[in-house]
């Protein structure tokens, strides 16, 4: 894990730099609190990071509050390390947005347990963030073929089709149905009705360009946008190449060859 | 038998019984203190408050990581007197860690050549 040391004091940085590198963090060492908070501010920056308390141009409690500015990044886990151990000090290191504090000189194996502490509160982020992510996708996409679903659909529709127009730009909706697909899952069972549903949508993602959407529409109805599209162009009179890259297209449902209506 | 100025013992845990650390970090001291010591004799002299406690801070690090303690407490010493401008007991203090001083850099001098044999 990427680590930042912030010490205008060469003995220190060097001995802070050799304890963290021996206990496996990849270090980038500073002299400077402006360059520090520029480092930090990165958006692919270390997350962990000491600072000295008394740097120049940019004391520690100002790299921390420079960081904690920043919107939308990842968290960076900051401890501040200072001989100030009055507790008036101790106070205003952690209100100007410090984790933690250290009082200098460290002892190595304090140090490393506060930054355990610190990567700890990193990986809870790291799980909450992905968590978050999941709980986004499932509310906007259909759990079946993972393409937008219903709601998303309408939103989305909505607003292209009021940029289109305001634009006076072209655009194609499709909405189409697979026929007969009662008869699948009736002939082969539902999970196989449920194949047919996501090698449909497979399809569909990967005739349109990036930009164009494609959403389950409820069912077997598949709803496709595709803006900005010329009037000559295909998909106005053989919307079924959209579906079917090639005519008569086959493909093997659990053993059974299926081909598409 | 000579006082030691430098806690051997607690400067092993803090460099982990690294002797190339330990090397890197009295070479780093040899070249620093000298330069640190005498801008801090001329803070002295001119009475000037704040860089004494400028230079009396970075003394006070570099010998606290040394686990330099006696030396790092006669310094803080002088800081606290810079902090509060009593500036008419600076030459006393600055001549007490003189004294510290000087021996502490022969000691270190005989411990860089022992690290480093």
């Amino acid at each position: 894990m990427r680590i930042l040391i912030a010490d205008d004091e060469l003995m220190s940085r060097r001995l802070l730099e050799k304890t963290m590198q021996r206990a496996g963090y990849d270090v980038t060492a500073i002299a400077n609190g402006q360059l520090a908070a520029a480092e930090l501010c990165k958006p692919e920056g270390p997350r962990l990071a000491l600072l000295d308390w008394i740097m120049p141009e940019l004391d520690g409690p100002g790299v921390c509050r420079e960081v904690r500015k920043r919107k939308g990044q990842s968290y960076v886990y900051m401890i501040l390390l200072t001989s100030k151990e009055r507790k008036e000090d101790v106070v205003a290191g952690l209100e100007s947005g410090a984790d933690d504090h250290l009082t200098k000189p460290f002892d190595p194996e304090e140090l490393k347990a506060r930054l355990r502490t610190g990567k700890r509160i990193l990986d809870l982020e790291d799980r909450l963030i992905e968590a978050r992510e999941e709980m986004r996708f499932q509310a906007t996409h259909d759990a079946l073929t993972s393409l937008w679903n219903r709601g998303v659909i309408m939103d989305l529709l909505g607003r292209e089709l009021t940029r289109a127009r305001r634009e006076n730009k072209c655009t194609a909706i499709l909405l189409g149905d697979l026929d007969h697909f009662k008869n699948i899952n009736n002939t082969f069972g539902h999970l196989a009705g449920d194949e047919v549903l996501r090698e449909t949508a497979r399809r569909l993602v990967s005739s349109v360009r990036s930009y164009d959407f494609v959403g389950r529409f409820g069912g077997e109805e598949f709803l496709v946008y595709a803006e900005q599209i010329a009037i000559q162009h295909s998909v106005w009179h053989e919307p079924r190449r959209f579906v079917k890259p090639s005519p008569r297209a086959q493909w093997k449902l659990r053993q059974v060859p299926y081909q598409f209506p | 038998m000579a006082k030691n100025f430098i806690d051997l013992e607690e400067l092993l845990k803090r460099t982990e019984n690294d002797r190339e650390l330990m090397r890197d970090l009295l070479t780093i001291f040899q070249e620093e203190f000298r330069q640190r010591h005498q801008a801090l004799r001329e803070a002295v002299e001119s009475q000037n408050a704040t860089q004494v406690v400028v230079e009396a801070h970075a003394l006070k690090g570099m010998l606290s990581n040394l686990a330099a303690v006696e030396a790092a407490t006669a310094i803080a010493e002088l800081e606290r007197l810079g902090r509060n401008n009593e500036t008419s007991r600076f030459l006393e203090s600055f001549s007490h860690f003189g004294a510290i001083a000087k021996e502490l850099s022969r000691q270190v001098e005989a411990f860089m050549a022992e690290v480093s044999g």
